[in-house]
């Protein structure tokens, strides 16, 4: 059977570079990369703790049973697993496209299947291809607040996630002993030796003369990933990085003072300017015998801790700054809870699916976890959570609520 | 028996085993974004991507590639590489450089994606001034 004209003859592919060596050779450091992508997206989804009050974004009977509790040490985890995640997956957007570039003339390959296994096989290609893609652009225009897309990122990402990773995990298996075979045949680093001149075809590539040699395109590759990784990498650092990461979304420095660094989310976005200027502002604690309602210089009268903890961002960018508040276990001691198993924290803010968050015991209990009333010496600005927030070590950024109303401790069963 | 479904199938009785055991996990995701709210858009978004890379941006570059393979001669490695990493910059941040994410992004912070495009340019241009400078480096040397 003579195969259509264009891309399905094999002289349409020019590339001498081209063949199991390469693609394995891209795969496996691809394949390193997108292991830390995975990991850390899912631990994420766990850091959301989607198990407890109405923390889960994805339908939690249909979930996969991969929730633990979510701990609070050391105080940068979530911090560094997010960071990874969206650092490291921008690392490997150049080794993903450099990879499908090394395998493209097989999507055109004629005829097109030849038995049962084939036919699966390519079916899950598709999938992975698709899965990969998607991924990766879902999650670049999501950490940019770019939401053409015009569908719940949460629930696409997620679900999208599981399809890529069974994918992949099938096309590790099925093309593990091809990789093997190559880096067997052509010896696993030795290609990276040769120069332009010493640049030979590999098996059934074309014998045309190569433009660029094989560690000349990895080095291309890497630089890619280096810019893309520099571009961005400050806001997740932190000043006094944040400035040199020209592209990054988070890269500006707001000013001097101590209410100046990133917000998520300002106060008017959330729509509670009212609610939080509101002299009569009550703090309301349940759970224990009777309701306890406190104003803020009641709160304020209570024993304060001051911690230095980091807001860390699902999107990547990361603040540190010195919090003063009234530790979690504190109020839960005056609410009349000795000891919690989790606690609701609702915020003023009227709208929106993150307006309130639930804890966990040992995120409650933990002495840094604190309601804070004061940042950097200074109480907090409206857009930062005045009168009350919560920050707590570890905690997924938006987990740490703005302008807390209410707090429900729930007493161990 | 292995013999026989390795010549009807294709392959070892193993490949057939994974594949059963893991295609129902990527139908159970697809599933759920079946029922998902908008799921017509996630799926639409999902096909786009491998018909979008493999039909539209990978042949897009193909040809400029083999562009500058016939201007450039020799020097095409030198204008190949800034325009690659370049090109990866602005397809990456292009939300940010286009201003397309700004509506959103000023909405919850406050902030603009201010000067994006600038550096982006001024960071193509700086690619550029080093490949030729190591251009006119490796000819002077020779």
């Amino acid at each position: 059977m003579t195969p259509p004209p264009g891309p399905f003859r094999p002289g349409f592919w020019r590339s001498p570079l081209r063949g199991p060596w390469l693609t394995a050779a891209l795969g496996s450091v691809l394949l390193v990369f997108v292991a830390i992508v995975a990991t850390t997206g899912f631990l994420s989804h766990a850091a959301y703790e989607p198990d407890l009050g109405r923390n889960a974004i994805v339908d939690p009977g249909a979930d996969l049973p991969l929730v633990f509790d979510w701990p609070t040490r050391p105080r940068f985890l979530y911090a560094v697993t997010q960071g990874l995640h969206v650092n490291v997956g921008l690392v490997a957007i150049p080794f993903l496209l450099a990879k499908l570039w090394s395998v493209i003339p097989r999507l055109f390959a004629w005829p097109p299947v030849s038995s049962p296994a084939q036919v699966i096989e390519r079916l899950t290609a598709g999938l992975l291809v698709a899965s990969a893609v998607f991924e990766f652009v879902t999650g670049v225009m999501n950490i940019q607040y770019w939401y053409a897309f015009r569908f719940n990122f949460v629930v696409a990402h997620y679900y999208g996630a599981i399809v890529f990773v069974a994918s992949l995990v099938l096309h590790v298996a099925v093309k593990l002993p091809v990789m093997l075979r190559a880096y067997r045949e052509r010896g696993t680093l030795r290609p990276l030796r040769e120069d332009l001149a010493h640049t030979r075809p590999e098996p059934g590539a074309p014998d045309t003369p190569p433009t660029i040699s094989r560690r000349g395109l990895f080095a291309a590759v890497g630089a890619g990933s280096a810019a893309l990784l520099l571009a961005n990498a400050g806001e997740t650092i932190g000043d006094p990085l944040r400035r040199l990461s020209i592209l990054a979304p988070r890269r500006q420095v707001i000013g001097p003072g101590p209410n100046d660094f990133q917000v998520n989310k300002s106060a008017v976005a959330a729509g509670v300017t009212e609610a939080m200027t509101d002299p009569g502002y009550r703090l309301t604690l349940r759970g224990g015998p009777e309701e306890l309602t406190l104003s803020r210089d009641e709160l304020l009268a209570l024993p304060q801790r001051t911690a230095v903890l980091p807001i860390a961002c699902v999107e990547g960018w990361t603040t540190t700054q010195a919090w003063t508040g009234v530790p979690l276990a504190e109020l839960a001691r005056r609410a009349g809870v000795a000891e919690p198993r989790a606690a609701l924290v609702r915020s003023l803010q009227p709208r929106g699916v993150l307006n309130q968050a639930t804890l966990n015991a040992g995120q409650i209990g933990d002495p840094d976890a604190l309601l804070a009333l004061r940042v950097n010496g200074a109480d907090l600005s409206p857009d930062h959570g005045y009168p009350a927030r919560i920050i707590v070590p570890a905690l997924p950024g938006v987990h740490n609520t703005k302008w807390v109303g209410s707090i429900d401790f729930e007493v161990p069963a | 028996m292995t013999a026989r479904l390795r010549h009807v199938y294709g392959a070892s009785p193993l490949h057939l085993f994974a594949h059963l055991a893991l295609l129902p996990l990527t139908a159970f995701a697809l599933l759920q974004i079946a029922g998902a709210g908008n799921a017509t858009r996630i799926l639409l978004w999902l096909a786009a991507s491998a018909i979008v890379h493999d039909l539209l941006l990978l042949p897009c570059y193909g040809v400029l590639d083999r562009l500058a393979q016939r201007t450039a001669g020799s020097a095409v490695n030198h204008v190949r590489i800034p325009a690659l990493i370049s090109g990866l910059l602005l397809l990456v941040y292009f939300p940010a450089v286009s201003g397309e994410g700004n509506g959103a992004f000023h909405r919850v912070s406050g902030l603009d994606y201010e000067g994006y495009l600038e550096r982006w340019l001024l960071a193509t241009g700086a690619l550029f001034l080093i490949s030729g400078l190591a251009y006119l480096l490796r000819g002077s040397r020779r």
